[in-house]
């Protein structure tokens, strides 16, 4: 039995620059099921990062249909697509975007505390986490002293710990060296075993290997499945 | 949450340590500024409300427009009381203060002490007042004749305790040996009162003509009956006035009824002032102390408000303008599932704790500029007195209200960024074009400005007083006492010292041209028999031959009394506005006419008039004024000419000392006792000075913040432009054009309200400056200086920056 995750039916993203209209995203279909793990290809500009946006609701369409867990989002208001993406959706970036001024512990701690989960569980998730990924011994740093790698691990752990449906990364090894890609892209590899969904967008054909799916787009268009 | 909060609020302090410092230096100042003033103004109110009846005691005032003299008294007739007493059943009681008497002489084993703060009190004092006893029974107390109520500081001083003092005799020089018997000792008076005395003596003692409606020199207490209007029984005094008033004038003047004495434009009235309105509202003549002036509480309120809101102003410059550097952790902590609401309390809660921080720094501030601030304002103020349960509420609250002020705008700005935009890095932070900014810059600086002026106004004004031609010379003048001195050794005292070469002239001067000296005024009148028309009220001093040269005054026409005219003890010499009021076109020669005790008409013949010089506050027009030949020799006035004052000083008080042993030796100089009069003016004008510099500092401390960051942000520009060839001085310019022009915006809007304010308090002299465009111009010019030197820092260092290391970074 295949749940079905979220579905995209001719989705479009707009952006007026000046008089001009510019489409970023172009009649996008895309159907999406729980456990798959998707690698979105394509040039720079071709829209992997807008569509990313636009799926984990920090951007909307401007046209057509977004279906997430049967639900539809472009109709919805911004206060249920926010409680929507807080519960089932988790970020990971590029440049990692930890929050500086807080130590490992406390920025993986951080999105408990938008859902409001009580401090003793806090502190038995976090712990959890931190063990996985073994960095307990790192958990009172704060981001500038951990490497890329180490810094993204925690990016991950803290997209994780609100136990998200999917995961959506943009370029998460864009700024690692290749031990390091190897390393995040078999956590997501393992991670995606055990039954979490990922969207992950990226240039690399090695990384877009390791899912199960390759979606390429092209000036705002599937080009190919 | 909120834990989470304060941690990050916390760590982004110490994180960005410059702008931290900057914002709560600007901010304590804000803060201390507010609660000092706070603390002034909850005083100033305060007076006087200890009074357990304090909301039903109401003083009669007199107000008197008699032949164009008009009389704003805080005094009236004895009888009044009395009268009102038993003709209104709403009053239930009154008390009188006779305090013609500025001090008595009282004996402490052999000598005596010129002791101030005595007053002679009705019994009636203490059902009206609550002056609580130490020993003794008030109720009784000062019933009988020869009887006398001191407080503790005046019981340990002449007795040792009160315990000492109950039942014993204080010997005063009152009809050159008086004894009075101590009732009851009871508690110092409080501070904020607007009478403070040390001795209550009996009312029975006062020589004084009593049941005169006519003569003005009681302070009179009524305690209302429990919800009586007084604007409502304000009406009854037309009626006490027909009843009373009218007959006893009539005995001698013309005077058919109320309404022709009002037609030919003069005035009787009476009213009662609220106790708790005294301090703040009065300023009528012979009030029992110098009281406050509701004008300067508001004043300092407002200034201080503003100082507060400049420091909240900087606070939300430097945080907007690096709202760059936290712009990821919003983007952040929007992505994480935080809505709006969570990220403005995150900001609210930061802003607060720094308005915390500012408070204990403000608090430290105020703690160390209390006696400073004490000795300006002439007050007492306690840091113990912020413990009170109001205050240290209002002080709790504080912090909350100043963090919530200086906050949310930044909290909904920052709050508002769309993460993916900011997670991009895709959002300018444009430097050039924030408006909010610019407008909150020029509101500091026109605050700033208009403080500058306004006390630049007022210490020329003051200085205006100072130099102005007072019609007097108050230079080199000295003042000495003729305490416990027969007429005879005070002459032959002062033709002693008027040998020494050091000494020019020396004149008998019982009445003197500053405040706080004697007055007696008369009623006059051109006809032998007075009419309503034809009276007039001016000054009315005795003087000897020598006063005129003594205090520097000069002749306009006629001459001074002589010793070779024999006649001139019916001669008299007007100044200039008396001649007006009497309406002589030529003066010399022309008779006025007062009335004896008898009521018949005694002539005066002018024999001089003497140039206007002021006797009363340069506030005021010079009124009229007549002197007469007399023997006023209470106090004797010396002109000197000597580097050596201070051995001039000690001669004439061996000389003094050597003719009355056990005599008090007291003196003033004339051109001290003139200050005296400026003193409130003088205490607003170190006010405003210490705000006016306060605000300039505070909005530079703004200014140099937002030139660092603004510098900070441009290096990479900075450096291409080096690169590209600009000069130090291209940089130097370019980096501080926009506040420059900020400053200057600032100035024109500030130059107008800052004129009408200054015009407006101008008015209240009648001898003042005039407003010329210096005053401004000077100002300008200070602020932009200031502003220059402020930017000048960071845009140097800036623009002498190596460019290799500012590009290398990118």
């Amino acid at each position: 039995m295949v749940n079905k995750l979220l579905s995209l039916n001719e989705a479009t993203r707009t952006v007026n620059s000046g008089s001009n209209k510019v489409t970023l995203l172009d009649n996008i279909n895309l159907q999406v099921n729980e456990g798959e793990f998707i690698s979105l290809m394509g040039p720079s500009g071709s829209g992997k990062s807008t569509l990313l946006n636009c799926i984990g609701m920090l951007d909307s369409f401007t046209g057509g249909g977004y279906t997430f867990l049967g639900e539809p989002v472009h109709s919805m208001k911004e206060k249920n697509r926010s409680k929507l993406y807080k519960e089932y959706i988790g970020f990971v970036f590029q440049a990692y975007h930890l929050i500086d001024e807080l130590t490992v512990w406390e920025n993986i701690e951080t999105p408990l505390l938008y859902k409001s989960v009580k401090s003793s569980e806090r502190k038995g998730l976090v712990a959890d986490m931190l063990d996985r990924f073994n960095i307990v011994g790192k958990k009172d740093l704060f981001p500038m002293q951990l490497s890329g790698g180490q810094q993204q691990l925690v990016g991950i752990a803290r997209a994780l710990i609100g136990k998200p449906k999917l995961i959506l990364a943009d370029e998460p090894t864009g700024n690692l060296n290749s031990k390091q890609s190897t390393e995040i892209m078999e956590l997501f590899s393992d991670l995606n075993k055990e039954g979490v969904t990922i969207i992950q967008a990226t240039h690399s054909e090695k990384n877009a290997s390791y899912g199960s799916r390759i979606v390429n787009l092209l000036d705002g268009k599937i080009v190919e499945e | 949450m909120i834990k989470n909060y304060i941690k990050i609020a916390w760590r982004n302090l110490l994180k960005k340590k410059a702008f931290t410092v900057i914002n709560i230096i600007g901010l304590s100042l804000g803060v201390g500024c507010f609660i000092m003033i706070s603390m002034f103004v909850i005083d100033e109110i305060s007076y006087d409300r200890y009074h357990e009846k304090a909301d039903r005691i109401y003083r009669i005032n007199s107000d008197i427009i008699f032949g164009g003299t008009e009389m704003s008294m805080a005094v009236s007739a004895d009888p009044m009381g009395e009268v009102l007493k038993s003709d209104y059943p709403e009053v239930e009681n009154f008390v009188r203060l006779y305090a013609s008497q500025r001090s008595k002489l009282i004996k402490k084993g052999n000598q005596y002490i010129n002791q101030s703060g005595v007053v002679h009190a009705d019994s009636t004092l203490f059902k009206v007042f609550t002056l609580p006893a130490i020993i003794g029974n008030t109720r009784t107390a000062l019933r009988d004749p020869n009887t006398v109520v001191i407080t503790e500081t005046a019981a340990n001083r002449y007795f040792g305790s009160p315990q000492l003092a109950i039942g014993q005799f204080l010997e005063t020089d009152d009809n050159d040996k008086t004894l009075y018997k101590v009732t009851s000792v009871i508690e110092d008076m409080p501070r904020n009162s607007h009478f403070k005395f040390d001795f209550f003596f009996s009312m029975a003692n006062v020589d004084y003509d009593f049941g005169n409606f006519l003569s003005h020199n009681f302070h009179t207490y009524v305690l209302l009956k429990e919800g009586t209007d007084y604007k409502t029984f304000n009406k009854n005094f037309k009626e006490v006035i027909n009843k009373y008033l009218l007959p006893q004038a009539a005995q001698f003047m013309e005077i058919s009824s109320m309404d022709d004495f009002e037609a030919s434009g003069n005035k009787l009235e009476y009213s009662l002032m609220p106790i708790t309105d005294i301090h703040l509202h009065s300023s009528r003549g012979i009030e029992l102390s110098a009281n406050g002036n509701i004008q300067y509480v508001y004043i300092f309120s407002a200034a201080a408000l503003f100082i507060l809101l400049i420091a909240c102003i900087n606070f939300i410059n430097l945080t907007t303008a690096r709202s760059s550097g936290r712009a990821k952790e919003v983007g952040i902590r929007k992505v994480l599932g935080s809505e709006k609401k969570a990220l403005i309390g995150q900001f609210l809660t930061e802003s607060t704790l720094i308005a915390i921080l500012a408070l204990f720094v403000g608090l430290t501030f105020v703690w160390l500029s209390l006696s400073w601030f004490n000795g300006v304002s002439g007050k007492e103020m306690l840091m113990t007195s912020l413990l009170s349960p109001k205050f240290l509420v209002f002080i709790l609250v504080l912090p909350f209200i100043v963090g919530g002020l200086a906050g949310v705008y930044p909290a909904f700005f920052l709050s508002s960024f769309q993460p993916i935009k900011v997670l991009k890095g895709k959002l300018s932070f444009g430097n050039k074009k924030n408006t909010l900014r610019n407008f909150l810059v020029v509101f500091q600086f026109a605050t700033s400005i208009i403080l500058i002026v306004g006390t630049i106004v007022i210490y020329k004004q003051l200085n205006h007083i100072q130099n102005s031609n007072l019609g007097f010379d108050k230079d080199q003048v000295m003042v000495v006492n003729n305490f416990g001195l027969s007429h005879e050794t005070r002459q032959s005292l002062k033709n002693e010292i008027e040998q020494l070469t050091e000494v020019k002239s020396a004149s008998f001067a019982g009445y003197l041209p500053v405040g706080g000296s004697s007055r007696s005024d008369t009623t006059f009148s051109t006809e032998s028999v007075m009419t309503e028309s034809n009276g007039f009220n001016m000054q009315y001093w005795n003087v000897d031959y020598d006063y005129l040269e003594t205090l520097g005054m000069e002749m306009e026409s006629g001459r001074n009394f002589s010793r070779d005219f024999g006649s001139d003890s019916l001669g008299i010499i007007l100044n200039e506005t008396a001649v007006k009021l009497a309406g002589f076109k030529n003066p010399i020669g022309k008779k006025l006419y007062t009335s004896d005790n008898n009521g018949n008409p005694q002539a005066h013949t002018v024999i001089g008039v003497v140039k206007n010089f002021n006797f009363a506050s340069l506030r005021e027009n010079v009124g009229g004024l007549c002197f007469q030949l007399g023997n006023n020799s209470w106090e004797t006035a010396y002109r000197f000419n000597t580097s050596d004052v201070s051995g001039l000083l000690s001669t004439i008080e061996n000389k003094y000392k050597a003719a009355a042993p056990g005599m008090p030796f007291n003196y003033q100089f004339l051109d001290e006792a003139f200050d005296n009069m400026y003193r409130q003016e003088r205490r607003v004008g170190t006010v405003a000075m210490a705000f006016a510099i306060l605000a300039i500092i505070i909005a530079c401390l703004g200014l140099f913040g937002l030139a660092t960051y603004i510098a900070e942000q441009r290096t990479k520009e900075i450096g291409i432009r080096k690169v590209l060839g600009a000069s130090v001085t291209n940089i130097i310019r370019m980096l501080s054009k926009d506040f420059v022009k900020l400053v200057i915006v600032a100035f024109v809007i500030a130059t107008p309200i800052a004129w009408w304010f200054m015009h407006e308090w101008l008015q209240e002299f009648a001898y003042r400056i005039d407003l010329n465009w210096m005053i401004f111009a000077v100002t300008g010019c200070v602020a932009l200086v200031v502003a220059l030197i402020t930017l000048s820092f960071q845009a140097i260092k800036a623009a002498i920056a190596n460019p290799v290391e500012s590009l290398k970074t990118e």
